[in-house]
């Protein structure tokens, strides 16, 4: 497997996890981005990144108050800071005994487990499973932007279908989302329309 | 472009018998149009139904009002559509059909023995498929099966259906067994429709045909008033089969003597067949009275000549100098037998307009009437063609003298089959009437011949084909024991309502009626079919003799054609 660990896991429920991770990795994790924690052998756990999210503290408030701040200063905050930055993660499938499935996990991971990204094999392998079930975790989210997590997501794995030669999998994914949300025109308009703004057009779809 | 045959076009969403099914189209509404024949599939049974309505819909009405092409790449937006606008379509079930068991099963044969005929197996539709049965474009088969095989003998090919093309044929045993209509606005092809039917019958050979021809059209070859061509005529195609008879002596038609001439004797005219003239001679309240004392004077064969023969309004003196009656005027007569001499007088002067009549004798040559009924008990053809005399008094009085006798003729032979004196049943016959509204509109219905023949005659193996371009002018009880209806386009309300009448779904059907094309369309409908169809009529050309009786018809071939068949260079 070709995974890039992003951090250890701070806290979960069934629902989701916040993950730690040092400012010096998050040019890996990405918003609507993929992950899989494996709490035991049997058992891996898919989520999707709604969230990142950085706090201050009691140095950096000090530091944004100086006139000239040096660049030693400010690499040396960023790859030695203690505080992390949580990334937010949906759960929105697992993996049991070999077999995928796009339901929440069966018991939530525990504190620092390791976290990763997937793979494009791995988000292949989720993303082509059942029939796209996994929307509707995401389409269930009330505290997050819903539309624009979508959008992120779509845009990362359609390349990695259509560089598997399976160009057709974003318009079934547009469809499923199009089915899921048309009772729901306010929603369903806002995909669209981010859908429209990742350039997700024509060519691509 | 198109749908083909037996392809999906869609699956049931909803609806019911009372308010038809609803299916939701999966292919572009361009391609299916109202009137086609679908099939829905649901488990072992299918569903035969046309289609009534299409309509545009969808999942959320921001959905439809948002135009969406403008606002969203085009890709985007088509999958939008795709999933929140649609095209329902309103089937109307009409027949179902129980497929029975896989073909490959153990259980097939033993239904298949019981279940032989797939024909009769269509039965009115009594249930409804389920959610999602899917449904499809009917294909040939599936109309063969409803419809009948074109290739069986009595099944003949009346069109095709309008967007497959496929063949729909006339069970005509069925047709000839009760009264049909040929309807249509002017100028939709009623008569060549007609003549398309006639040469079923007379090829088929299930029945005589007495044809009323009152414009003289069937009988020899005629130009077609809007395209200038050449139209074949019945009686060029089977001549051995088909006698032109003109009314009045030496009448010809379009040039072209008749086979024999029909002339009325005038024993031959009753009290009935002046009293069917009622509304054309303005006759008064009197008339039945003083014919009926003009049969008790001088007997049902001679009073019509007697009456001919006396003088209206002759006087002579008496001794004292009075002007009286002469002894041979109509006034005499009266006061001789009691009736009123200006009742008597006045009819009389009514009657001047048959007296004139150059086609009514005292002694005409011969019998044309047995004549024409002899012709028609042996399975000729009977085409009468009325020449010149194209006013309604001839209609009236020739249509009706003639089918009164034929009906006598035919309840005779009927009874005699039925108790036992003659083995043979007689020969079906069907009576072709054009201007039918004529003859069956509803003051005259009750005393013509016409519609007890409607009514009743079907058991005495005589009915009517009636055409006409105003159906709402004709009697409601006589529409209503039409079996088989064919309609061309008709505009007008009533005459649509009038066509339907007596039939299930008849609000879905006038629409269909009133927007078929006003050439070559066709409803076909009522008992005779086992459900309504539109279809797009045969052309009535040189394929479609081809086709009924072969390429090696000689009829067919031209002049020149026959001279270089028999070796010789032209």
């Amino acid at each position: 497997m070709n995974q890039k660990q992003i951090g250890f896991l701070l806290r979960a429920s069934t629902l989701g996890c916040v993950a730690g991770c040092r400012v010096a990795l998050l040019e890996n994790p990405q918003l609507g981005g993929m992950v899989v924690i494996q709490p035991s052998d049997d058992l891996r756990i898919y989520g999707i990144i709604y969230d990142m999210h950085i706090d201050d503290d009691g140095l950096v408030r000090q530091l944004v108050t100086t006139e000239h701040i040096k660049p030693e200063v400010i690499a040396d905050n960023r790859n030695n800071r203690s505080v992390p930055v949580e990334i937010s993660i949906i759960f929105c499938g697992y993996q049991q005994n070999g077999n995928l499935y796009h339901l929440l996990p069966p018991r939530p991971p525990l504190t620092l487990d390791e976290v990763y990204t997937c793979s494009d094999a791995e988000l292949i392998e989720f993303t082509s499973a059942e029939r796209m079930g996994y929307f509707r975790h995401i389409l269930r989210g009330q505290d997050y932007p819903t539309a624009e997590i979508l959008v992120s997501h779509l845009k990362q794995a359609a390349p990695a279908h259509h560089s598997q030669g399976n160009s057709t999998w974003i318009n079934r994914a547009i469809q499923e989302l199009i089915v899921l949300l048309r009772d729901d025109y306010p929603t369903l308009m806002n995909v669209l329309g981010a859908l429209a703004d990742a350039n997700l057009t024509h060519e691509e779809v | 472009m198109g749908i083909k045959p037996g392809e999906n076009i869609g699956y049931v969403v909803g609806g019911g018998l009372k308010n038809n099914l609803n299916v939701r189209l999966t292919v572009p509404p361009q391609e299916v149009q109202e009137g086609s024949f679908v099939v829905i599939e649901a488990n072992d049974v299918n569903f035969y139904g046309l289609i009534t309505d299409l309509q545009l819909g969808n999942t959320d009405p921001r959905f439809a009002d948002e135009h969406s092409e403008t606002r969203l790449p085009g890709q985007l937006a088509s999958l939008l559509h795709g999933q929140t606008l649609f095209t329902n379509l309103e089937v109307m079930p009409m027949l179902m059909l129980d497929r029975g068991p896989d073909p490959g099963s153990p259980e097939y044969p033993t239904w298949r023995a019981a279940n032989p005929d797939d024909e009769t197996r269509a039965k009115p539709v009594k249930t409804i498929p389920t959610h999602h049965a899917l449904a499809r474009s009917a294909h040939a088969g599936d109309v063969a099966q409803i419809f009948g095989d074109p290739e069986k003998k009595g099944n003949f090919v009346v069109g095709n259906t309008r967007e497959q093309n496929h063949p729909v044929v006339l069970n005509l045993e069925k047709f000839v067994q009760r009264s049909a209509g040929i309807f249509g606005a002017t100028g939709t092809g009623k008569s060549f429709l007609t003549r398309i039917i006639l040469a079923g019958l007379i090829h088929h050979d299930l029945a005589s045909l007495l044809v009323f021809d009152m414009h003289n059209e069937y009988g020899f070859d005629d130009t077609a008033s809007d395209t200038n061509q050449k139209v074949v005529g019945l009686r060029s195609k089977f001549s051995a089969k088909v006698k032109v008879v003109g009314l009045g002596a030496g009448t010809s038609i379009r040039g072209k003597s008749a086979d024999f001439n029909l002339q009325l004797a005038e024993t031959d005219i009753s009290p009935e067949d002046i009293l069917m003239l009622t509304r054309e001679l303005n006759l008064r309240e009197t008339t039945p009275a003083t014919l009926d004392a003009l049969v008790h004077s001088f007997g049902e064969k001679h009073w019509f000549h007697e009456f001919k023969q006396l003088k209206n309004g002759a006087v002579i003196e008496n001794e004292d100098g009075k002007k009286v009656p002469a002894p041979d005027s109509v006034a005499f007569w009266a006061n001789q037998n009691g009736m009123n001499a200006t009742a008597a007088e006045a009819l009389h002067t009514k009657l001047t307009r048959l007296f004139h009549l150059n086609y009514i004798s005292q002694n005409p040559p011969g019998n044309p009437l047995q004549d024409i009924i002899r012709f028609l008990e042996k399975g000729q053809h009977i085409i009468l063609s009325f020449g010149n005399f194209e006013s309604d008094l001839d209609y009236l009085l020739v249509t009706n003298l003639l089918t009164r006798k034929i009906r006598a003729a035919w309840e005779e032979k009927t009874n005699d089959f039925r108790g036992g004196k003659n083995s043979q049943s007689p020969r079906p016959l069907v009576i072709v009437v054009e201007e039918a509204h004529k003859l069956l509109n509803r003051e005259m219905s009750a005393q013509t011949t016409f519609s007890t023949i409607a009514r009743e005659m079907r058991k005495y193996y005589v009915t009517l084909l009636i055409i006409d371009q105003r159906p709402s002018q004709i009697y409601d009880e006589v529409m209503s024991q039409l079996g088989t209806r064919v309609s061309g386009w008709l505009g007008d309300d009533d005459d649509i309502s009038a066509v339907l009448s007596g039939l299930a779904g008849r609000e879905a059907l006038r629409g269909m009626l009133s927007r078929l094309q006003p050439k070559e369309e066709v409803l076909m409908l009522g008992w005779g079919v086992p459900m309504p169809i539109p279809l797009r009529s045969r052309r009535y050309d040189q394929k479609f003799w081809e086709e009924l009786l072969g390429k090696n018809d000689l009829s067919s071939k031209s002049n020149n054609d026959l001279i270089k068949s028999l070796g010789y260079d032209v």
